[in-house]
């Protein structure tokens, strides 16, 4: 499945195209693939970036991600497939003559060099002259408040200058498109939120396209434009985080991102608006999909429902109903969550806001549920 | 981490068995034979005055100045072909074989001969570069020659060839360690930064690896200033470096001029060694 990411319309500054021509994709991949003798690291991934597009490439650790970004910086050769970087064929182009800039996980810097040497590589390799790199350098370093730290080296600098610099490094040739492998995964926990909306920030002032590949959905939810979810080599969904997070296409999906009880079952009867699910905490109901053909009866198929779409205050409308047993109480200030003992050792969650009163304490039995159209039913596993 | 305090009185007894040696076998020694390369007169005895004639004596001699710049000649050229020689063979290991077990088989063929002593590896090049010496048969053989090349054995080539294959994974070694040291990352890295290979190797790669060239080199120097057991092998007694005279003043009883001698080397290994710290401060290393 791919969503078109141009669908969402380019941030401000980065300069629609003129007339009706096509805006040009700042990055194409075209069923790209990648193993490692018998092991598969990247499988028919296809992935479209518009023009100054932030992109979060979001996994499990061995999923593909990193490969991923690896064949685009060049690092990899794909096995199959193509890739383009603004329009233009660079599958078999080694990294020197890509149009990216890449920002490692643990930085990269180099020991032997100062900071400001290191952040003037880039354009040095550019064969730029030595009076335009010396003012390009001490503007970056200034614009990322690091200027005190020209003639420092790598080794005595803390994480979060390391980070800076590192970035600077990358950024100063302004290039097409930004790797970032992890790249506040090195930082302290305290330090993320600030160094990502500062990155979202430069990102939107820039243009620039910023590949990011992270584990944390944290990250993926709050900087990407598009989100891709990837697992065991493949793209299981794409799409901007609203529509992940409401609406995950897969089992693996909703299970991966937090807040969805995700049930498992056989297709039941096909009602007029309706669909029947047996699953062996009972029977529920889920809207009928229209466009999609209809499953044979006895199907395997999955639903999620999202946390804060269940209820305890039960009216007509919540069709969908279970009673199980209440062990544990969190309260995070937004929500209130309880986690519920389903059969076969699942758990149930159910969220509510946290500004209301406690109403379940743990080990009371309560009947749960949720409507019709809060049950979001998955494409078939495999599909 | 040591639990042992700096200047406690555990750390100077410990420190004790290995300083009685090092004065006893090192310190000592030198004195002795630095004092005696300044003794005047004939008798050899600790009552002899101290003179600088010894030293006079050696500078006034064509022949032994010519021989002093002959021996650093030599050791430049070693140094050279080494480095160059064993810089390409530690990027070759490190970096061009992939295979763990190709990796591990090159280098026990690299360190086996190393099991035997100098000595016997350089007297084992005798029959590879004699007149009817495998060298010269292969070459005929392969009708590169008509008439062997009698320039191998006793000659200066010769020793060259024999001290190449001596030295070279001395100047090797260093460099495997540093190049394992480099995160691939650090040349992916440049390579996003639209650095091409060779200015990768330039820029990033050589630099890194800079204190192994400069340790396997004085680890060189060091070797070939000291080494007359080569020379006198495979140079016969038409070559003589200055380590061959020590040994030539010594078995002539000449014990003054062989101080001399001694002490000029040390001084010599003592002043490439100083500006090898110069350009790479070794004691930093694994810092």
């Amino acid at each position: 499945m791919i969503v078109d990411a141009l669908a969402t319309p380019p941030p401000a500054g980065a300069g629609a195209a003129p007339g009706p021509a096509r805006p040009q994709l700042d990055l194409e991949l075209r069923s790209i693939r990648k193993r490692y003798g018998s092991f598969v690291a990247v499988d028919d991934v296809s992935l479209r970036v518009g023009k100054g597009q932030f992109v979060c490439l979001l996994g499990p650790s061995g999923c593909g991600k990193t490969t991923t970004l690896r064949c685009i910086a060049g690092l990899e050769e794909p096995d199959g497939g193509d890739i383009l970087i603004g329009g233009k064929e660079a599958t078999k182009d080694p990294p020197w003559k890509r149009d990216i800039a890449m920002m490692f996980q643990d930085f990269a810097l180099f020991p032997h060099m100062t900071v400001a040497k290191q952040v003037g590589f880039g354009l040095e390799m550019l064969h730029r002259p030595k009076a335009e790199i010396a003012q390009r350098v001490q503007h970056i370093l200034t614009s990322f408040e690091i200027a005190a730290l020209a003639d420092r080296k790598p080794a005595s600098l803390s994480g979060g200058q390391r980070q800076r610099v590192a970035l600077a490094r990358a950024m100063i040739t302004e290039p097409r498109i930004l790797l970032l492998d992890e790249p506040i995964g090195a930082l302290d926990y305290s330090l993320r939120e600030t160094v990502m909306l500062e990155l979202k920030l430069l990102q939107q002032r820039t243009g620039i396209s910023f590949i990011w590949v992270t584990h944390d959905q944290n990250e993926a939810f709050s900087l990407g434009d598009l989100v891709v979810v990837m697992n065991h080599a493949r793209i299981e969904q794409q799409g901007v985080p609203e529509d992940i997070l409401l609406r995950p296409a897969t089992a693996f999906v909703a299970g991966f991102v937090q807040g969805n009880n995700v049930f498992r079952g056989r297709t039941g009867d096909v009602l007029a608006e309706t669909l029947a699910i047996k699953t062996a905490a009972g029977t529920f109901l889920a809207p009928r999909e229209r466009t999609a053909p209809p499953l044979p009866t006895g199907s395997e198929i999955s639903f999620s429902v999202r946390a804060e779409q269940i209820t305890d205050r039960l009216t007509d409308r919540h069709v969908n109903r279970l009673t199980a047993t209440c062990t544990a109480v969190e309260y995070f200030g937004a929500v209130r969550r309880h986690v519920f003992e389903r059969s076969g050792g699942e758990v149930l969650k159910y969220d509510q806001f946290g500004a209301q009163a406690a109403r379940i304490a743990p080990g009371q039995r309560v009947t749960l549920g949720w409507t019709i159209d809060a049950v979001v039913v998955h494409r078939s596993a495999g599909a | 981490m040591s639990t042992i305090r700096a200047r406690s009185a555990a750390g100077y007894w410990l420190a004790l068995p290995a300083a009685v040696w090092m004065v006893g076998v090192v310190v000592v020694p030198i004195a002795l034979l630095i004092w005696v390369s300044f003794w005047g007169g004939r008798a050899f005895s600790t009552e002899s005055p101290l003179t600088f004639d010894n030293y006079a004596r050696f500078f006034a001699n064509q022949t032994y100045l010519k021989l002093v710049l002959s021996t650093i000649v030599h050791t430049a050229t070693l140094m050279a072909l080494t480095g160059v020689l064993g810089y390409c063979i530690a990027y070759f290991l490190v970096m061009k074989v992939r295979r763990p077990g190709w990796r591990l088989a090159l280098f026990l063929a690299f360190i086996i001969p190393f099991w035997t002593s100098t000595l016997i590896r350089a007297i084992a090049w005798v029959p590879f570069l004699g007149v009817n010496g495998v060298i010269n048969q292969a070459l005929m053989f392969a009708g590169a020659t008509q008439s062997p090349i009698e320039a191998f054995l006793y000659s200066h080539t010769g020793i060259t060839m024999a001290q190449v294959s001596l030295y070279t994974m001395l100047a090797a070694g260093p460099v495997v360690y540093m190049l394992n040291s480099i995160a691939p990352q650090l040349r992916e890295a440049a390579m996003t930064l639209k650095a091409p290979p060779f200015v990768v190797f330039r820029r990033i790669v050589f630099p890194l690896t800079l204190p192994g060239v400069v340790i396997g080199q004085v680890l060189v120097f060091l070797n070939v200033m000291s080494d007359f057991a080569t020379v006198a092998t495979i140079g016969g007694n038409k070559h003589a470096l200055l380590s061959n005279l020590v040994l030539l003043f010594y078995e002539s009883s000449q014990i003054r001029a062989a101080a001399v001698v001694a002490v000029l080397l040390m001084l010599c290994m003592l002043a490439g060694v100083v500006v090898a710290l110069r350009v790479v401060d070794i004691r930093r290393l694994g810092a």
